[in-house]
């Protein structure tokens, strides 16, 4: 009982603590690869204290849904984190949700997110809200898909099972071509659930074209500093997902002190080796049109589509 | 020499195959001509990672002849040529399309679905490594097929001769561990012929046209 309540603290205080590490990771390998020395990796760190301190400023015309919202997308966002194993294959909180949960809790905060663009009635925020919506209802239906070819070669919707099966390879028809399709179209949703750069770009909030940060353009102080702070909690969701689910090996199998030292520093290797990736990905490719965003987000849907059905027609 | 058990190295060939699949469906939502030639580049170290693994795999030395040309004609020679070609043409994305992206990727989902389904009840039958590379292989010369029917340029439908092309040489790979050292040294030299020879009839389409959109081809011009 004990163990199980210092284990979800850990991930809690994980969670917290790396997700601004792995949005400074991003900033500093843009930076890298622009010919600039660009921020300390702990800036992000310092950004968000500053803006905790600063005065909230909300305009009048705004609902309660505009002061709640960031609590919402905080909350959720971090729940969502604790559904999924990190550095211990186990999670204690495993019986209270599958990856289905996991996929809601996210889309609850992005179903906020679109009411605060709305709340301000700023034309930007409405703009912004439309595109988020555009682009959540496009990457859902390959989310749930990609997931769900996983879940059937792992014979299971819970996250913790289907970690611990792959990471010890028990029990699992490992084929290669379904899980490569899979995680192919779970990268491309994460990096248009998160904003990155193919569908929409964080470094700007000058741009006609932004999404995120259009929706998000009314907050101030310690509202923006949750906002930005569950942003990079969701980022790192994707990544750890991405890690633990189709490359779980090293994480902690049980829970003795070396194993769970190990599951840690090879976590911490994984998700920052994918920050970098997404980084180089950001300095290579321009943003999409918006109108090509659901092409992009098509290739994803049929790799997704693909996964599931190779499963049925090579095991049926 | 170390050895790798024949299931693992199946599945690293399926690996490697299903890579090459990956490509295809970037090619097909690949609007820019120069990064087409530059995703069939990639998809043809693949290939040549295929060979050289099936190769390693069989004891067979003469894939690895095989495996060598591709990467030095495939990937090297014949994506210089198009990169020239795309360069004298002046036009850098293909905007108008027979059928447009979306459409295209449901189109392909479903050859490869087609050719999983049809390749299934022969696969069981053998005891070779590359399981699921022949039906990948089917799937990639219906991609390849489908490309050349869905874009207009004559350099996309090009790329999609070659990677039509690179799906009978897995196809090869993975249903018979390669075909006879002379007869790959001939397919290699056609390749290579053809890709020279549909570089240099593109200018002339392009001279003549002031377009190498192959549609325009059905008018008659004095």
């Amino acid at each position: 009982m004990l163990q199980s309540l210092a284990l979800v603290v850990a991930q809690v205080i994980l969670f917290l603590v790396v997700s601004p590490f792995i949005v400074g990771v991003i900033r500093k390998v843009k930076a890298r690869l622009q010919c600039r020395r660009g921020a300390s990796l702990f800036q992000p760190y310092a950004d968000l204290a500053k803006l905790f301190r600063k005065q909230p400023v909300v305009s009048t015309t705004t609902s309660w849904i505009f002061t709640a919202t960031p609590y919402i997308l905080f909350a959720s966002t971090l729940a969502a984190g604790l559904l999924v194993p990190a550095f211990a294959s186990q999670m204690p909180l495993n019986f209270a949700g599958n990856i289905i949960a996991l996929v809601y809790l996210l889309a609850l905060g992005t179903f906020f997110l679109i009411l605060v663009g709305l709340d301000a009635g700023s034309a930007f925020g409405g703009m912004g809200s439309s595109r988020e919506a555009i682009v959540a209802s496009l990457t859902e239906p390959a989310m749930i898909m990609s997931i769900f070819a996983i879940a059937l070669t792992a014979g299971s919707t819970n996250l913790s099972t289907i970690v611990h099966k792959t990471a010890l390879l028990e029990g699992i028809v490992t084929d290669p071509s379904p899980h490569l399709m899979a995680l192919a179209a779970l990268f491309i949703v994460a990096l248009a659930e998160t904003g990155r750069v193919p569908v929409d770009n964080p470094a700007t909030h000058l741009e006609l074209t932004m999404i995120h940060e259009a929706m998000v353009l009314e907050y101030s102080g310690r509202y923006l500093a949750l906002v930005e702070w569950a942003a990079g909690m969701k980022l790192l969701v994707f990544l750890t997902l991405i890690a633990n689910v189709f490359a779980p090996w090293g994480i902690a199998t049980s829970l003795t002190p070396a194993a769970i030292g190990i599951g840690l520093a090879v976590y911490l290797v994984k998700v920052s080796g994918l920050a970098v990736l997404i980084g180089v990905i950001e300095s290579m490719f321009a943003k999409l049109r918006l109108f090509r965003v659901s092409e992009f987000l098509g290739v994803a849907f049929i790799l997704a589509l693909l996964a599931l059905v190779f499963f049925y027609i090579l095991r049926g | 020499m170390f050895q790798i058990s024949p299931q693992l190295g199946s599945q690293l060939v399926d690996l490697c195959a299903a890579l090459l699949l990956l490509t295809c469906f970037a090619i097909v939502a690949q609007r820019r001509l120069s990064a087409c030639v530059d995703l069939f580049a990639l998809q043809s170290v693949f290939l040549a990672a295929t060979a050289a693994l099936v190769a390693f795999l069989t004891g067979i030395h003469h894939i690895y002849v095989a495996a060598a040309l591709t990467v030095v004609i495939k990937a090297v020679v014949l994506p210089r040529i198009l990169k020239k070609v795309i360069e004298r043409l002046n036009v850098s994305r293909e905007l108008q399309m027979n059928i447009n992206v979306p459409a295209g990727l449901l189109v392909c989902g479903t050859l490869v679905i087609l050719a999983f389904y049809i390749t299934q009840p022969i696969i069981p039958l053998g005891f070779l490594l590359t399981r699921d590379s022949l039906a990948i292989a089917l799937a990639i010369i219906l991609i390849g097929f489908f490309t050349m029917i869905a874009r207009k340029k004559a350099v996309t439908q090009v790329v999609g001769f070659l990677v039509m092309e690179n799906g009978l040489f897995l196809g090869a790979t993975a249903a018979a561990y390669g075909m006879p050292l002379i007869v790959e040294l001939g397919v290699f030299f056609d390749v290579l012929v053809a890709g020279l020879i549909i570089g240099i009839y593109t200018h002339r389409i392009q001279d003549a046209f002031d377009s190498v959109d192959t549609s325009k081809l059905t008018v008659l011009k004095e």
